[in-house]
């Protein structure tokens, strides 16, 4: 039973979902329509399983004084606190002079876009160290990536003589080797993809039920 | 010299760090707004919705958050402007749990810009969870998958929704997508299955990944990174000028990009260089 | 022009806040660390409040409580009485907080998972496969009425490109084929496959560099305040935010120094 049924209902429920790719009948869309509306659901209410489970994991920490226990306390105040005006302004959430609102676009957004934005500094430490044309392929891997940041910018675009030509080859790079090797990897993916798909479906994978 | 050389590229990274923020900060101090070409695939994009008749509705789905903010919210932008300004009725959602608070303000500044009307207009249906799901769903049957706006209000009830229902209803797709879920996942699960026409704006990082796409017209155009945005806007407001007093950020940040992708290749170059001179040394 | 002080406030906590996980470039510190927790606490719950007002409520609680109030008064509740089923998922998917009934969990799982599975499969298996190998195919007679053997005008395109992209795409599908040895003959299309590998990766290193550039940039023009109209920045002075927040963290993280304070690990500093 605690193995059987989640198998049946992974049997069930992929064979259906492949099936509403190719049969387009009204009773059968009924069908799969509503599957997908219960899938949604289930997806949003895996973020409230998530934080369920944020929430057991750091008040030990916290209660038990561990290392780092005065920020998982700041996290979970701050996650307290914009919950709380989420509810409370509702479907209001969002409109001009909302606590969410301010929330949001005070610290949110600087935070995430800010986090994001220390990529820049690391990939230019990472160029200078660990981008060296030790043979023909990293030499080919570099040759095309300055080509690229040359020409995608104005100042290689309007460069006398050759701007106009380094558009051309870096259209021609990114149309032709970069199709090339981009279908070949989802052409792979896609592959790998149907094989695990096929697994899941047929019960020879499960380890999403804890096998 | 050898020291040097060794030291050189033992250098303490925050050096590396700080060129960075002075070619980032020197441009945007002292611009100096060099000219840039339009590629083919952004106006393709563009033509595409200039062609689009008074009345015809388009479904924006606007999946970005602020980590992605500089690259293509000014596609995002320039599109709606575009849209509103040839009278096309704007139905915007999005399946970033984290977007709405940035897309539908600017949805309404704009909106608010060309004096159209919420629900008559535009409308926006807010965030579906469900990734994949929800885009199988919005290509089976959109008012099961979004039965209110973000507001509550039934979408039944919503004029912009009238006759609205699958996303084959729409005259284009355009897809302002920052990475999972976003157009791969578009073009995966609904753009064959129901041949829709779709446009993506994507990161730059996403950008080659999506050019397969657009050769194999999958995509109708596609706008990638900050250049394309620019590009979008170049074509949006020949005159550089934007209704309603706002900015071209990404027209303006273009001389940036200028001295940041020099900055990066000059550190490669250099970089090369000692490498090379202390290994024939070694 | 005025600004509500809420506004002006904001803008304020956006400039510090961004300079807080800047000073991160300099080394570890709990400045940053602080204002990396914040960041988790707060976009877990945007999660979820958007979880809750996108999804949640609309698809499921609006049509349960539909049906509950139609079968109150005793009339017929409809379609909206299936929304029972997902509310009955989700309390399912819920009891994997009861380790004693937490296997009941696996079905709304097994659900999920099994619908991704359908869903992913046909997906690939037309976007990423039967699309991408049937464009891969060149027409070289059409190729050649239009473009001839190379036409530099059209970005290189013409019956060599067309060649090259589907003998390329070959050359790559062999180099990941590992079924069988790769002898001589195969070691050659191989090597050609992993010089077109070698292009498209490249191509991507350059526009990584791109959009991350882009992003400093973002957070460049909000600290200038470039991002502002005059008039907004004649009330926010963003400019003077951004140098008192500087001067503020480097008090602060001076202070920290100087009683001993450690970065925790050496990521950050090591050379």
């Amino acid at each position: 039973m605690k193995r059987t049924l989640p198998l049946i209902i992974t049997f069930f429920v992929g064979i259906v979902m492949v099936g509403e790719f190719f049969i387009p009948h009204y009773g059968y869309r009924m069908l799969t329509d509503e599957f997908l509306q219960w899938g949604l659901v289930l997806a949003a209410a895996a973020y409230l399983l998530g934080i369920v489970n944020l929430i057991q994991v750091n008040i030990p920490k916290i209660t038990q004084r561990k290392p780092d226990w005065f920020y998982k306390l700041i996290m979970l105040l701050s996650l307290a606190i914009t919950l709380a005006i989420g509810f409370i302004g509702g479907q209001d959430r969002q409109v001009e002079g909302a606590a969410y609102r301010w929330v949001y676009s005070s610290v949110f957004t600087p935070l995430s876009a800010t986090m994001f934005s220390l990529l820049a500094f690391y990939i230019a430490s990472a160029a200078f160290r660990a981008f060296r044309a030790r043979n023909l392929d990293a030499g080919l891997l570099l040759g095309a990536a300055m080509l690229v940041m040359l020409a995608r910018v104005p100042i290689g675009e309007n460069l006398p003589y050759i701007g106009e030509g380094l558009g051309h080859l870096m259209n021609w790079i990114m149309d032709v080797p970069n199709t090339a090797a981009r279908r070949s990897i989802f052409i792979g993916g896609a592959l790998g993809a149907i094989a695990t798909g096929l697994r899941v479906i047929l019960g020879l994978e499960r380890s999403h039920l804890g096998d | 010299m050898f020291d040097f050389l060794v030291r050189f590229q033992a250098m303490d990274r925050r050096w590396i760090f700080l060129g960075m923020a002075i070619a980032i900060v020197l441009p945007l101090l002292f611009p100096f707004k060099m000219p840039f070409r339009v590629d083919e695939r952004v106006q393709a994009l563009f033509d595409e919705v200039d062609r689009l008749p008074a009345g015809s509705r388009v479904l924006v789905s606007a999946d970005f958050d602020p980590g992605s903010r500089p690259e293509i919210e000014p596609f995002y932008r320039a599109n709606l402007h575009h849209l509103f300004r040839k009278d096309v009725k704007i139905v915007v959602l999005t399946l970033w749990e984290s977007a709405p608070p940035l897309v539908q303000p600017i949805l309404e500044e704009i909106a608010g810009i060309y004096g159209k009307t919420y629900g008559e207009d535009y409308v926006f249906l807010g965030y579906k969870a469900g990734r994949e799901v929800a885009i199988k769903s919005i290509g089976a049957d959109i008012p099961k998958t979004f039965p209110t706006d973000s507001r509550g209000t039934p979408v039944e009830r919503i004029p912009v929704m009238r006759g609205i229902q699958k996303a084959a209803d729409f005259a284009l797709i355009v897809n302002v997508s920052s990475g999972n879920p976003g157009t791969k996942e578009y073009v995966m699960q609904i753009q064959g299955q129901y041949n829709l026409k779709l446009a993506s704006s994507t990161t730059a990082v996403s950008g080659p990944d999506y050019i397969p796409f657009y050769k194999a017209g999958q995509l109708f155009g596609l706008a990638a990174g900050m250049p394309g945005s620019a590009q979008y806007e170049k074509l949006t407001f020949p005159d550089g000028k934007v209704p309603g007093g706002g900015k071209l950020m990404a027209t303006a940040s273009m001389d940036v990009l200028n001295l940041g992708h020099l900055y990066i290749m000059a550190l490669i170059l250099f970089g090369n260089l000692a490498y090379f001179i202390t290994r024939r040394r070694d | 022009m005025e600004l509500s002080t809420a506004t002006l406030l904001g803008a304020w906590v956006s400039i510090f806040l961004t300079i807080c996980i800047l000073s991160f470039l300099y080394e570890d510190n709990p400045v940053y660390k602080l204002a990396e927790h914040l960041f988790l606490g707060v976009s877990i719950a945007v999660s979820v409040v958007e979880a809750y007002y996108g999804t949640f409520k609309p698809n499921m609680l609006d049509p349960v409580g539909r049906a509950a109030t139609a079968v109150a008064s005793g009339s017929d509740p409809g379609w909206d009485a299936v929304s029972v089923i997902p509310l009955l998922l989700c309390g399912v998917l819920f009891l994997k907080l009861v380790p004693k009934l937490s296997w009941v969990a696996r079905i709304p799982i097994a659900f999920l998972v099994a619908m991704f599975a359908g869903l992913k499969l046909t997906g690939e298996a037309n976007a990423n496969l039967m699309t991408q190998v049937a464009e891969s195919m060149p027409n070289l007679g059409q190729l050649w009425i239009d473009h001839g053997l190379w036409d530099w005008s059209a970005d290189g395109a013409g019956v060599i490109s067309g060649l090259v992209l589907v003998l390329g795409l070959c050359a790559c599908l062999l180099h990941f084929y590992f079924s069988a040895p790769h002898n001589r003959p195969l070691r050659v299309v191989s090597r050609f496959g992993v010089l077109m590998l070698m292009f498209g990766f490249g191509a991507s290193f350059g526009y990584t560099v791109m959009g991350r550039i882009s992003l400093a940039i973002g957070r460049a023009q909000e600290l200038l305040g470039l991002d502002r109209s005059l008039e907004q920045n004649a009330v926010v002075h963003p400019r003077i935010a951004t140098l008192a927040s500087i001067v503020l963290l480097v008090g602060v993280l001076a202070v920290w120094k100087l009683r001993g304070g450690k970065p925790e690990s050496d990521e950050a500093t090591e050379s």
